[in-house]
């Protein structure tokens, strides 16, 4: 099984800031979880994947229009809004 | 008589309110002063709004006075763990994230509890987004066990099994993604059932890791847990999991009797602490004083079930979690110049650790170059986890263990530890990884902290699993218990 990983990435992906001695918590702490996970790495598996549901129920349903919350229930629970619509910093720079 | 309703069952609260001899205004103002007495030792409520409490209670008053009572919850107060949507009201996660949400809708089995005549009762406590088995990870305060206050109460239901022990409400909602229904109500002596994948809709419920995730019912005894879980499974088309009428779940189990019961080998052995191993033991005993077939049954891949449940949760939180960015609700960084400067700031300032460290592990275990090794031989082990237990359950008809293999540990004292938290879930997360019905029923203590024992079934024999815990609890005194506070 495939060991070690880069923290900085991993934030990065995650799109979380850690400070350094967090870096340091977690590395230590994921190496010792991972550490833990080898069980899986020399385990027997079998090759196919077979996770259909216990129950076995039709998942479709028909696609019919049905009730959504409106712009007024949606815009009191966001952060920013403006003229009944979500606002987010700049996305697009003037010079692009 | 009001002084003791905190020490009554829902369905003996049910049976007075039909009767006539009590009125849902009372027992609210009941649990309401026990709410005022107790709720600062056990911290088990994070919000309770009194006065929307009362008019629920005189609404169903007026209900059950003109003929309309809606069945056997109506006026009965139902609590809620935080990561279950009702509209109007807090929904926190108890994580600093959503610090401020009020649920703009309610959940489908917050409708069913409406529709059943139920008063929702407060918001629980709960480990942050359901990540924990101590409740020490909310971002808003702590919980205790109220079997001893320097205890945790499990989690991350613990609000839910610390309201039922401490008596502050007859039934609560909890929610089970690895056995945090099972692993509090152990805990906290009290019954907790997670019931088959699919069952009762997920609908309004905050998503962790949504291949496992299930709602569920937790309460002082088999009756009321049973109460509960029918009002709660129906049909819902918004959640393409849940299937549809639940008979079979509820199908008469027959003579408990003569209940053909499992014992996996091994996991009455090593890690199982001698008094849970004593008490457990004399239940396995019990079972067969009474005619049951007990027999030993091999689960080869036991020991793949923590790891593969650690990889599949994380991969699946990491990505449910994805849409905490500060956009559309939640917190949003005041300092944020760019979007991915809002979306980064607004996430770190909003999660706390235990919910920073599973998102960390599922981006690496869904990683290129890494994905293979880790989550797709999690899958593989799933399957294989899967067909050991529904090969088991086709020569018995459950399987008993402890719910967890040692009593209620000290606050504090595996916080700097994850992995040893970890694997307080190890006899609870096969159910959820194959999709099974279980349920954990108080059986002993280890000196005075609740011990549980804990049964799986195959998929939708929930009646069979509350039969053996009825037939149980019928001879013993743990039913109804109540710690001194």
């Amino acid at each position: 099984m495939a060991e070690g990983f880069d923290i900085d990435h991993l934030a990065k992906l995650a799109r979380l800031n850690l400070t350094a001695e967090e870096k340091a918590l977690y590395s230590s702490q994921l190496n010792q979880i991972l550490g833990h996970f080898q069980t899986l790495a020399k385990a027997d598996l079998p090759e196919t994947i077979d996770l259909a549901r216990v129950v076995s129920e039709s998942a479709l349903r028909s696609d019919e229009p049905g009730p959504v919350l409106g712009a007024e229930a949606v815009t009191r629970i966001a952060p920013a809004s403006r003229d009944g619509q979500i606002s987010v910093p700049r996305v697009v720079d003037d010079e692009a | 008589m009001a002084d003791a309703l905190h020490t009554l069952s829902a369905a003996e609260l049910g049976r007075r309110l039909s009767a006539g001899l009590l009125t849902s205004r009372t027992l609210c103002e009941a649990l309401i002063a026990r709410y005022h007495l107790v709720n600062k030792k056990v911290g088990a409520f994070t919000h309770l709004d009194e006065a929307d409490v009362l008019a629920q209670a005189e609404a169903s008053d007026a209900r059950r006075k003109a003929g309309e009572g809606r069945g056997p919850l109506e006026g009965i107060p139902v609590a809620i763990k935080d990561n279950i949507a009702v509209k109007g009201q807090p929904l926190t996660c108890s994580s600093k994230m959503l610090a401020s949400l009020v649920s703009p809708y309610d959940a489908h089995v917050t409708e069913r509890l409406r529709a059943a005549g139920a008063i929702l009762y407060g918001r629980l406590n709960m480990d942050e987004f359901a990540m924990g088995s101590s409740t020490e990870n909310s971002a808003i305060q702590k919980t205790f066990n109220p079997w001893d206050l320097a205890c945790i109460p499990g989690g991350s239901s613990g609000g839910s099994a610390a309201a039922l022990a401490a008596g502050l409400v007859p039934l609560a909602l909890g929610s089970d993604t690895g056995g945090s229904i099972r692993q509090p109500a152990s805990h906290c002596g009290v019954v907790g059932l997670k019931p088959t994948y699919g069952l009762i809709s997920r609908f309004g419920l905050v998503a962790f890791a949504s291949s496992l995730d299930q709602i569920g019912p937790m309460a002082r005894c088999i009756e009321d847990c049973e109460l509960l879980l029918r009002a709660l499974a129906s049909a819902d088309a918004r959640d393409m999991t849940c299937f549809g009428p639940s008979d079979r779940a509820f199908t008469p189990a027959g003579d408990a009797k003569k209940l053909r019961i499992g014992i996996p080998k091994g996991f009455l052995g090593k890690g199982v602490g001698a008094e849970v191993a004593t008490a457990v033991t004399a239940a396995i005993e019990f079972y067969r004083s009474q005619g049951c077939a007990i027999s030993e049954v091999e689960l080869p891949s036991a020991d793949l079930a923590v790891p593969t449940y650690y990889v599949v949760a994380t991969a699946e939180a990491s990505s449910n979690l994805g849409r905490y960015d500060g956009v559309r609700y939640g917190h949003r960084s005041a300092s944020a110049g760019t979007p991915v400067e809002m979306m980064t700031n607004s996430r770190s300032e909003g999660f706390g650790a235990e919910v920073k460290r599973r998102i960390l592990l599922g981006t690496f275990v869904l990683s290129a170059g890494y994905a293979d090794a880790y989550y797709m031989r999690a899958l593989r082990a799933r399957s294989k986890i899967r067909a050991e237990y529904l090969a088991a359950l086709a020569t018995v008809d459950v399987l008993l263990t402890p719910t967890v293999p040692t009593p209620a540990f000290k606050v504090g004292e595996k916080a700097s530890d994850p992995l040893q938290l970890y694997l307080e879930d190890i006899f609870t997360i096969p159910a959820n990884l194959a999709g099974l019905p279980a349920i954990s029923v108080p059986c002993g203590k280890s000196g005075h902290l609740p011990v549980g024992f804990h049964l799986v079934g195959a998929p939708l024999s929930e009646a069979k699993l509350l039969a053996a815990g009825r037939l149980f609890e019928a001879a013993h005194g743990f039913a109804h218990q109540q710690a001194a506070l």
